[in-house]
């Protein structure tokens, strides 16, 4: 028996599951409907993931994975199974999530006012805090403030961050699930995370001359 | 990177990316340069609150294939209709409302014509009103002879 070297484990795996993403994607094309249903089953985890980057609401959420999947029924005949379906329908999802968001309106500046009483109290404990001993409690007030804050941006640069300091990505993988070159990808990062460390500097220092007060 | 401001190195790459020792020196000049303790900290609470909102995730639900697959069958129940019959059911609404619109149109043109008003009459008495003031040439008429120019002719309409 030949022995199999260690690192061909992953690439047989990978390489076993493009076949099999292939094959389902076949016989979802020639009308199986059970095929298209476990692709649906098996891929939805993953397009509602890059879905919740975008919205937070649940519907809008399904909406834009519904939305995905009809898309990707109907350009099934372009999955050739050269990556993995994963990654494909990543691409799918994300490009509906922008196209999707393209129509809505944006907070081009983002002021105290525009903030909640929990938001702002959630900064002025963190003010109150020295650094080193900031609990970063209160987590859904954080994820509202920073929706506040990535509403300042573009949806292609909200997405990029999210990815980025969010998620840990890559500048290749945000590449890879965006279509777009990794220079615009970096650009797009500095730019976003600029905006934000900005906006939130001045958020902190007008909280902070009130908290003084 | 004491001497060197920092607001550069956080803006360009994300804080969870920064080794131990880069952390140590972005925190050394943020302690001595306030410009850039103030970036720093504002820097700081960005990453964590973007990292909070990037644990965000909503799951799918149950039903949730069961929705798409319905999706689906209705997208290939269109599809596979003529192209006629597609048309149709998108413009019904539309082209009913024009074709009421039309009838209730031909209706009130041919059923009810219009009625004729005492206009003419009127207008007949100005005419001759007009033709009594101007017709006098260079003649100055009073306002008496102007009344009874008028009233003359509605008596004889009558």
């Amino acid at each position: 028996m030949a022995r199999r070297h260690p690192d061909e484990g992953p690439h047989l795996e990978s390489g076993i599951e493009q076949t099999l993403d292939l094959d389902l994607a076949r016989q979802a094309q020639e009308g199986d409907e059970s095929a298209f249903a476990e692709i649906v089953r098996r891929f939805s985890p993953r397009v509602f993931s890059v879905a919740s980057r975008f919205f937070r609401e649940r519907s809008q959420v399904e909406d834009a994975a519904q939305e995905t999947f009809l898309k990707a029924y109907t350009q099934l005949g372009s999955f050739e199974g050269r990556g993995s379906m994963e990654g494909w329908l990543t691409r799918i999802a994300t490009n509906t999530c922008l196209n999707m968001l393209r129509g809505s309106k944006r907070r081009p500046e983002l002021t105290v006012s525009d903030l909640s009483d929990d938001e702002t109290g959630w900064m002025d404990q963190q003010l109150s805090e020295a650094a080193s001993e900031r609990s970063f409690e209160n987590n859904v007030v954080a994820a509202d403030l920073a929706d506040r804050l990535l509403g300042t941006l573009s949806p292609e640069d909200q997405q990029t961050l999210l990815m980025i300091d969010g998620e840990n990505a890559s500048i290749k993988e945000v590449a890879e699930a965006t279509g777009w070159s990794e220079s615009k990808v970096k650009v797009r990062a500095f730019r976003a995370r600029r905006k934000v460390r900005e906006t939130m500097e001045k958020l902190l220092s007008y909280r902070g001359k009130q908290v003084s007060k | 990177m004491k001497e060197k401001h920092i607001i550069e190195v956080i803006d360009n790459v994300s804080l969870a990316s920064l080794s131990k020792l880069e952390l140590d020196e972005v925190r050394g000049h943020a302690r001595e340069c306030d410009p850039c303790g103030a970036a720093f900290e504002a820097a700081q609470l960005s990453a964590f609150v973007i990292k909070e909102r990037a644990h965000v995730k909503i799951e799918p639900s149950p039903f949730f294939h069961t929705r798409v697959l319905a999706a689906v069958r209705e997208q290939r129940t269109v599809e596979s209709a003529p192209a006629f019959l597609r048309l149709w059911s998108s413009a019904r609404a539309l082209v009913s409302s024009m074709a009421v619109a039309t009838i209730a149109l031909a209706v009130l043109t041919f059923v009810f014509p219009e009625p004729t008003t005492a206009l003419p009459e009127q207008t007949a008495s100005i005419d001759v009103a007009e033709m009594a003031i101007f017709d006098q040439g260079d003649e100055q008429l009073n306002y008496e002879q102007v009344l009874s120019a008028i009233y003359e002719d509605e008596d004889e309409a009558r």
